[in-house]
């Protein structure tokens, strides 16, 4: 279905082979104060797969999103990126070993272009001395164009073409959200982390977003982990699903496991506790 | 009649009938101009960066001509002086943003701006400390800036422009088409505009939150630094310089607050609009002394009709 982008020339190696361990998560516990985020949570991710996580409201997913890409430093347990440990991610780390996400609220620099939106997703790419991009001269302008061209491919694999220019705060909800996608895919990661990319969108919007992330997982062999609360979307996409509540981990494994765990259902129904 | 006479007509008149002295009027406003676009840069790079008003802008000129001047009083020849200062600020941004800026990160915007207050006050009593609260002198000539001046005959008349005025408005030409390129060209010109816009997705697409503060509060500096010297040179280094800060405020209603264009067009007509306006009308009407209130008024005149300045960013509200 898509014509314009070459799958291979996105594919990012990390020397890690299909379905070998990408990302694991040993033991972690986040707590603020006295509230408990996550309790004593393991689980991993395998290279090619998608991986979901569910559960109900304030169960910790996105807190869980949250210390894989750093943003929150959990007080114990580990986590191994590709082979390297460590007690806890930070922010710049992440985005330098290849680990891209968006955000369940979308987080967008809404004064800036799409255009601008998706480069800044290739700012960490850019090495070139400043003051060759002050003279917008030589090796700064190859490398601008090298970037932009890539960025080019990727509005066209998402159908953004006719809002390359416009402000993104001036674009309606799902579209902005693509935007998103957009940016994160622009940073060629291998750990693609979905907070919730379909909220808030009407169906014909899901079923695109769908068929993305399906393209995204399939073309260019990224590794995808999203938090989703629409069921249908999450049996139908993912390979494993992780369930959380009240921070703790549940159950794990695939779909159809998952549907049938008692303890999911409970949590999903509401049980007193 | 007789009002509407000096309001509307007798000005006008003037203004033709001694087009020299118009000329002079006007290029005294724009030099002041200059002076108020580069303060209000200052503010705006940082407003842009961060959503922060920066209200210690101000005291950071004279911060920055004080240790200039400083440095040389105790003997460091001029043209060493300068790169000295500017390492000073350097520390001083890495310092704001370590000691008031990082914790504070995530903190509604009128804390940060409590906080900048904050930094205001500090820099009042350590630059006192350090170098004394008496008025000093700026080492122009030192600088190798000239002080002479040149005389045009335009129509018969008479017009002076002295060269300390020239090089301010050369020299802040320079700095604004080095700053522009550098907003607009480079990847961290990119990156300070994303910081402004979301900390959060900024953070996620691996830029730094911390260097491009430093960064930023840093040409703060360095336009603090040039401001500093042209505004030293006119008018002494003292405390009192402080107060010009005040003036951005109506440019910055005027230009918007994160626009470096407007920050420019709105300090240039704010100097030349209010030196027209207390020469042909403030000193035979209102006897004088308008220029402390008229970038003021004329700012609250057009917030009324474009509540985001002349080119500030749509306010763009989804609900």
């Amino acid at each position: 279905m898509n014509r314009h982008i070459d799958p291979g020339s996105m594919r990012t190696d990390d020397g890690i082979e299909k379905g070998g361990l990408l990302l694991q998560v040993d033991n972690i516990s986040l707590s603020f104060g006295g509230v408990k985020a996550i309790t004593d949570v393991s689980f991993d991710i395998r290279k090619g797969e998608i991986r979901a996580i569910i559960g109900p409201n304030g169960a910790g997913k996105t807190s869980m999103l949250n210390v894989i890409n750093g943003f929150y430093h959990p007080q114990e347990g580990t986590i191994t990126f590709r082979g390297e440990r460590r007690d806890q991610m930070k922010p710049h780390q992440a985005v330098g070993q290849g680990i891209a996400r968006t955000f369940q609220n979308v987080a967008l620099f809404s004064g800036m272009s799409t255009l601008d939106n998706i480069m800044a997703g290739r700012a960490v790419m850019m090495k070139k001395n400043i003051v060759w991009q002050l003279l917008w001269h030589g090796p700064a302008l190859n490398e601008e164009i090298q970037h932009r061209a890539r960025v080019e491919q990727i509005i066209d694999f998402l159908e953004i073409q006719h809002i390359r220019r416009v402000a993104v705060g001036k674009l309606p909800y799902g579209l902005q959200k693509r935007v998103e996608l957009g940016r994160a895919l622009a940073m060629e990661p291998s750990l693609l982390l979905l907070d919730e990319p379909m909220a808030g969108m009407n169906l014909e919007e899901k079923e695109d977003m769908c068929r993305f992330i399906l393209d995204v997982n399939q073309q260019f062999g990224t590794t995808i982990a999203l938090i989703e609360h629409d069921m249908g979307v999450v049996m139908d996409l993912s390979d494993r699903v992780m369930v959380l509540d009240y921070g703790k981990k549940i159950a794990d494994g695939t779909p159809d496991d998952v549907r049938g765990n008692q303890d999911v259902i409970d949590a999903y129904l509401g049980v007193p506790h | 009649m007789d009002l509407l006479n000096n309001l509307f007509i007798k000005p006008f008149q003037d203004m033709v009938s001694a087009p020299d002295f118009l000329m002079q009027v006007i290029w005294e406003g724009l030099v002041s101009g200059v002076l108020y676009a580069l303060i209000a840069l200052g503010f705006v790079l940082i407003y842009k960066s961060s959503r922060i008003f920066n209200f210690a802008q101000g005291i950071m000129v004279v911060f920055a001509a004080l240790t200039l001047v400083g440095l040389h009083e105790r003997g460091v020849p001029a043209l060493l002086a300068v790169p000295l200062t500017l390492l000073v600020m350097f520390i001083l941004a890495a310092a704001i943003e370590r000691i008031v800026l990082r914790p504070l990160v995530n903190q509604p915007d009128i804390i940060l701006f409590m906080a900048t207050i904050g930094i205001t006050l500090f820099l009042i009593g350590f630059g006192e400390l350090i170098f004394g609260g008496e008025n000093k002198v700026m080492i122009t000539e030192d600088l190798m800036i000239p002080t002479g001046s040149y005389v045009f005959e335009p129509f018969g008349g008479f017009v002076l422009i002295e060269q300390k005025d020239l090089t301010a408005v050369v020299g802040a030409i320079l700095l604004v088409l080095v700053l522009l390129l550098f907003l607009n060209r480079s990847k961290m010109g990119r990156a300070i505009r994303a910081l402004g816009d979301d900390h959060q997705a900024a953070l996620s697409v691996g830029i730094s939150l911390s260097t491009i503060w430093v960064l930023v509060w840093f040409i703060a500096g360095i336009i603090a630094l040039a401001t500093g010297i042209v505004w030293g040179a006119r008018a002494g280094v003292s405390f009192a310089l402080e107060v010009i800060a005040f003036k951005a405020l109506p440019v910055l209603m005027l230009g918007g607050l994160e626009s470096v264009t407007g920050a420019i067009v709105g300090g240039l007509a704010i100097g030349v609009l209010e030196k027209l306006f207390e020469i042909y009308w403030g000193q035979p009407l209102l006897g004088g002394n308008t220029e402390t209130w008229f970038a003021f008024v004329f700012a609250l005149i057009v917030l009324l009709f474009r509540p985001q300045g002349l080119f500030g960013e749509k306010i763009i509200e989804r609900v």
